[in-house]
């Protein structure tokens, strides 16, 4: 009796959190299909405010943009991340006692507190209204992660496999990209997925540094939130299009991005 | 001045690698694992490491250095800076606007914090105790905010707070008329209700990070408890929560530094106001660089922020480690 009470109350509880996590996101939805500007839900259901909001808002100029952006960065990032990571985990660097902590303290310095100097030293190199120099900031700052998350990664790896490799003659390029880099493709999907939310998602950067055909999706919906104030339905379609992209792979493959930001956050 | 030292001495250090990078492996075949032939498998190591060491220094290191340099100088970004010594830092101290920042932040740690890691240890264990159908349903559910954008999540919840938006009419639903009100428009009450979204984003985190922890506490110490005839309740004080320290730690670090750092969900809700009543360090800082530049201000607006999650970084580390 007593284990079955127990049993119920767990259900009963973790379903009142749930619905609270889920009230604001169907309340969105909800106006996001709905006829009225105000956004009250309704049956009747306007798939193509998605349409409308689409084009009002440019979307497909900005999300040209952010996906130029995440993809780039998600391809520069991967390479130089194996490379690091190769380099800390099996080979040794030199000099390691000193760059590795450094790399480590990478991970703890946010944006915030280089951000001021960035902005004007690039806006010199003409980096500012750029892409290029969004992605190379980016590809920067994922650096200290990329390393970490390969690093350990190539480690997990048995030693035993680098060395017959290195009986048969093969170099180091080679036992990286022959040997050990499709033995550790689980690890670089959860990293691709990872850089590609943190870069799709990314609003501070791209809020700095590109403005007017430049913007990012983020900062695009940022501007059209403002100027649809008295149109929730369309801004809500809009806010449902920008966080598509991400949504869609965290459905897919869910388990791969806890895991990812789990490990991420305990870094040992 | 050394980080900038060790960062510039990487591409030196790497050409030198470069020539003998391809022979490395071959030495190290004919002769063994002598130290010299190691020597040359690290220097490959080091031509490996480099592309992304040199953009690294020059993206975080670099700036990072400059950004205590600006710091002690007052600038517009168009004229020429003057040396002002400590004075950006001390305005900490005498500029009431730049303190109260700090005041606000001390009650988004409550919301972003606190409250989360309650929530997530509740969670948590209703989940681990569970062990039944369904559960990862839950799992996913609270999880699910992490993977939203901040500017959605920002929308989401000014929707919520509208005056006419379903808070609003949830309680004149249920009568409650008088409490109804602009919430992210009223001084008492728009930091709580940008502090309430933090909790909401945060708290399927902390769940995530102590189911993981949990998983881990041997089986054994809950048998001998229940055992002692522990029911739920103090089975969770005395065996998961001793248990979890090392992941509440990890939790207290990033949601303390998270609450530190907010930007974009104020950005978008309120901008810091209504007045100062939500402005956080980050977003004076993006309003003294870009918005009314004193940039030299803004410098020391992101050197304090740094300090400070470097120092409960290091003090909540030790802390944990010591019990």
């Amino acid at each position: 009796m007593s284990v079955r009470s127990e049993k119920i109350w767990n259900y009963v509880i973790l379903t009142v959190m749930a619905l609270i996590v889920l009230w604001p996101v169907g309340t969105f939805i909800a106006a996001a299909l709905s006829p009225d500007r105000a956004g009250r839900p309704s049956a009747d259901l306007q798939w193509g405010n998605f349409l409308t909001a689409w084009t009002n808002a440019e979307f497909a100029q900005s999300m040209t943009v952010s996906l130029t952006i995440t993809v780039a960065v998600v391809i520069v990032g991967t390479v130089l991340a194996l490379l690091g990571g190769y380099a800390f985990g099996v080979l040794g660097v030199v000099g390691d006692r000193v760059l590795f902590p450094l790399i480590l303290l990478g991970m703890m310095i946010s944006l915030e507190a280089i951000i001021v100097p960035l902005y004007y030293q690039f806006r010199s190199l003409g980096l500012t209204d750029n892409l290029l120099g969004v992605i190379l900031i980016h590809v920067g700052m994922g650096v200290p992660f990329g390393v970490f998350w390969m690093r350990a990664a190539f480690r997990s790896l048995p030693r035993g496999i680098f060395e017959s490799a290195e009986m048969d003659g093969a170099g180091p390029m080679r036992m990286l990209w022959s040997i050990a880099v499709p033995n550790l493709m689980p690890a670089v999907y959860t990293f691709i997925l990872l850089s590609f939310m943190w870069t799709w998602n990314d609003y501070f950067l791209s809020l700095v540094f590109l403005h007017g055909d430049n913007q990012t999706a983020t900062v695009a919906l940022g501007v059209f939130q403002g100027r649809y104030v008295t149109q929730i339905n369309l801004m809500a379609a809009g806010g449902l299009i920008v966080a598509a992209p991400v949504l869609i792979l965290y459905v897919i493959f869910q388990r791969k991005f806890i895991s990812g930001m789990l490990a991420g956050a305990i870094k040992e | 001045m050394s980080i900038a030292h060790a960062g510039a001495a990487v591409p030196r250090e790497a050409d030198d690698g470069g020539s003998s990078a391809t022979q490395a492996i071959a030495t190290r075949r004919r002769r063994g694992r002598t130290s010299h032939a190691r020597r040359r498998t690290r220097m490959a190591g080091l031509l490996f490491a480099a592309p992304g060491l040199l953009i690294y220094a020059g993206v975080v290191l670099w700036p990072l250095v400059q950004s205590l340099q600006y710091s002690f100088y007052k600038w517009d970004g168009i004229t020429a800076a003057v040396w002002v010594g400590f004075e950006n830092y001390l305005s900490f101290f005498t500029d009431p606007i730049l303190r109260s920042t700090l005041g606000n932040v001390l009650v988004l740690i409550v919301f972003f914090s606190l409250l989360p890691i309650a929530l997530g240890l509740l969670s948590a264990a209703l989940i681990t105790t569970g062990k039944r159908r369904g559960m990862a349903i839950y799992r996913w559910i609270f999880f699910l905010p992490q993977v939203l954008t901040s500017v959605v999540i920002a929308l989401l919840f000014k929707r919520m707070y509208a005056p006419e938006g379903p808070i609003n009419e949830a309680l004149r639903a249920i009568g409650l008329d008088a409490l109804t009100k602009n919430w992210l428009g009223d001084f008492t009450w728009a930091l709580p209700a940008v502090g309430l979204i933090g909790t909401w984003v945060t708290f399927g985190f902390c769940m995530v990070l102590f189911i993981a922890g949990a998983s881990s506490i041997s089986p054994e110490l809950y048998e001998a408890a229940r055992m002692d005839g522990a029911g739920p309740v103090r089975e969770f004080f005395s065996v998961t929560l001793p248990g979890l320290r090392g992941q509440i730690a990890v939790a207290l670090t990033l949601t303390i530094t998270a609450a530190l750092r907010a930007f974009d969900l104020i950005w978008i809700t309120t901008r810091g106001g209504p007045g100062t009543s939500t402005l956080t360090p980050a977003v004076a800082l993006y309003k003294a660089a870009f918005v009314n530049p004193d940039v030299g201000q803004a410098a020391a607006i992101g050197v304090v922020m740094a300090i400070l999650c470097l120092i409960i970084a290091v003090v909540i580390t030790r802390v944990s480690e010591r019990e």
